[in-house]
């Protein structure tokens, strides 16, 4: 072995890490050189310099910041654990406004049909014998009589529980031409009802007479006094979707509003874009 | 060590290798970087001292590296070692705290001094053990960052040269010339110092 050779090896064997017979070829040629037991024994004594250096000690500063940083990340971590099973939750709600809903007022519908046409007792014809005109009052004394009953009825709708006002307003979905108090009646639960998933119903349930007028206004009336951003964003879709370009000037507003909540001023500027 | 971990640190996890408590901590159990760092903030930090020659810096770049462990627990690999990613991590953070300050680490900080009072029973003994503390202080902080940091990687973290050259990004052939020649500089300088110091 040679000097080259045997210096390239110190650091083996300092390190303890060279094989047995290799660090003795090593130590054989230390024995019979005098430049390498120099340079071996420097760097020897420079290394166990090195290794006396005493360990520095951290102050408490370093352990009492580490877990203040850790407690902070497990409460973020929780937070967004938090965040996105509001998601899910609003992604199972969305499932349910937009497929499970109509798909059960479907059913409803469909229920009170076969019902209906099985047991409905057949509308009483005129007696015979009557003469036109006083047919024709009795007709008009019938339909404002039905009038009556179904203002009475939506009057009464607003003491019912929140699971039969739910009924009443998917029933309305049967009705391919609801009269217009059926129409202001969803546009009042619309606006004042206290249960967000029946302002979600009735919207839904105005969803096909988007093209009146009426139900476009009534929508937009209802927008500004809205909180919920759930059903916020729910209106400004319908508007978007009806492309009611009156709806312009209120979702600008809701866009510069800072106090309102971000997904709904991004659903409005969407809507701007839409419009 | 020091070992007095705080009640969040299950005392389950004293049984698992630092492999399996960071994979935990991948995994979304956070708790588990407690026992990591009760196990390796002394040495780490010893290290950061080392390399920095200065005690403060040390404690922010060892907090930066347990910080940057949370934020980029997902990037951790399942065939990870976690001393050398941890170490590859003080680096890191350790060039980021000189490039931010803009300055060589210090040679000697003098504070250190006081630390390095030892049992020699003589006075002139303990200050002549601290004179050379000091000196090799002052050769340390004369040698190239990259220089210093194999070196102490290779002295004093017990970690294979496989681990050092992961950390370099360099191959184990590499890694032990480095580590070699670091040497012989740091020779070089220390002898320097102690004549200079007898002249």
């Amino acid at each position: 072995m040679n000097c080259t050779h045997a210096q390239e090896r110190f650091a083996d064997v300092f390190d303890g890490r060279l094989a047995a017979a290799d660090t003795a070829e090593v130590r054989a040629h230390l024995a019979s050189c005098p430049d390498c037991q120099r340079e071996y024994s420097a760097l020897a004594r420079t290394l166990a310099a090195l290794d006396a250096l005493p360990d520095a000690r951290p102050g408490p500063a370093l352990r009492k910041n580490f877990y203040a940083m850790l407690e902070e990340e497990k409460n973020s971590a929780a937070s967004v654990a938090a965040a996105t099973a509001r998601h899910r939750h609003h992604a199972r709600v969305s499932l349910w406004r937009w497929i499970l809903a109509p798909a059960a007022a479907g059913v409803l519908a469909l229920g009170g049909f076969l019902l209906g046409t099985r047991f409905a007792t057949p509308a009483p014809a005129p007696a015979p014998g009557l003469d036109p005109a006083t047919a024709r009052i009795i007709a008009d004394l019938q339909a404002r009589v039905d009038s009556v009953g179904q203002l009475v009825g939506m009057s009464l709708l607003q003491q019912r529980s929140t699971s039969e006002r739910l009924q009443t307003v998917l029933a309305t979905l049967d009705k391919k031409n609801p009269d217009q108090k059926v129409i202001s009646d969803l546009i009042g639960l619309l606006a004042l009802d206290p249960s967000t998933n029946v302002r979600l119903s009735a919207l839904d349930a105005l969803y096909p007479h988007a093209n009146q007028p009426i139900v476009r206004s009534g929508v937009l009336a209802t927008l500004p006094r809205e909180q919920n951003p759930l059903v916020l964003v729910a209106m400004i879709d319908f508007l978007v979707a009806a492309r009611d370009r009156e709806a312009a000037p209120e979702l600008e507003k809701i866009v510069r509003n800072e106090t309102i909540d971000q997904g709904v001023r991004e659903a409005a500027k969407r809507g701007l874009a839409q419009l | 060590m020091v070992n007095s971990a705080p009640d969040a640190v299950d005392s389950a996890t004293d049984t698992l290798s630092d492999h399996e408590l960071m994979l935990a901590v991948r995994d979304g159990e956070l708790d588990a970087l407690g026992e990591l760092f009760e196990r390796h903030h002394g040495p780490l930090y010893g290290f950061l001292v080392k390399l920095t020659g200065q005690r403060t810096a040390a404690e922010d770049i060892a907090q930066t590296v347990f910080q940057r462990m949370l934020k980029y627990r997902h990037t951790y690999r399942d065939d990870g070692s976690f001393t050398a990613w941890m170490y590859h991590l003080g680096r890191r953070c350790a060039a980021d705290h000189f490039r931010k300050n803009n300055a060589a680490p210090a040679a000697t900080d003098p504070s250190q001094l006081q630390d390095h009072a030892d049992d020699t029973p003589h006075a002139g003994d303990r200050a002549a053990t601290r004179d050379d503390h000091a000196l090799l202080h002052s050769a340390l902080g004369r040698l190239d960052r990259d220089d210093r940091e194999v070196l102490l990687l290779s002295r004093f973290q017990e970690l294979s040269f496989a681990e050092i050259a992961a950390i370099l990004e360099c191959s184990v052939g590499a890694a032990k010339v480095r580590a070699h020649r670091a040497l012989r500089e740091l020779r070089d300088t220390y002898f320097q110092l102690q004549k200079e110091k007898l002249t």
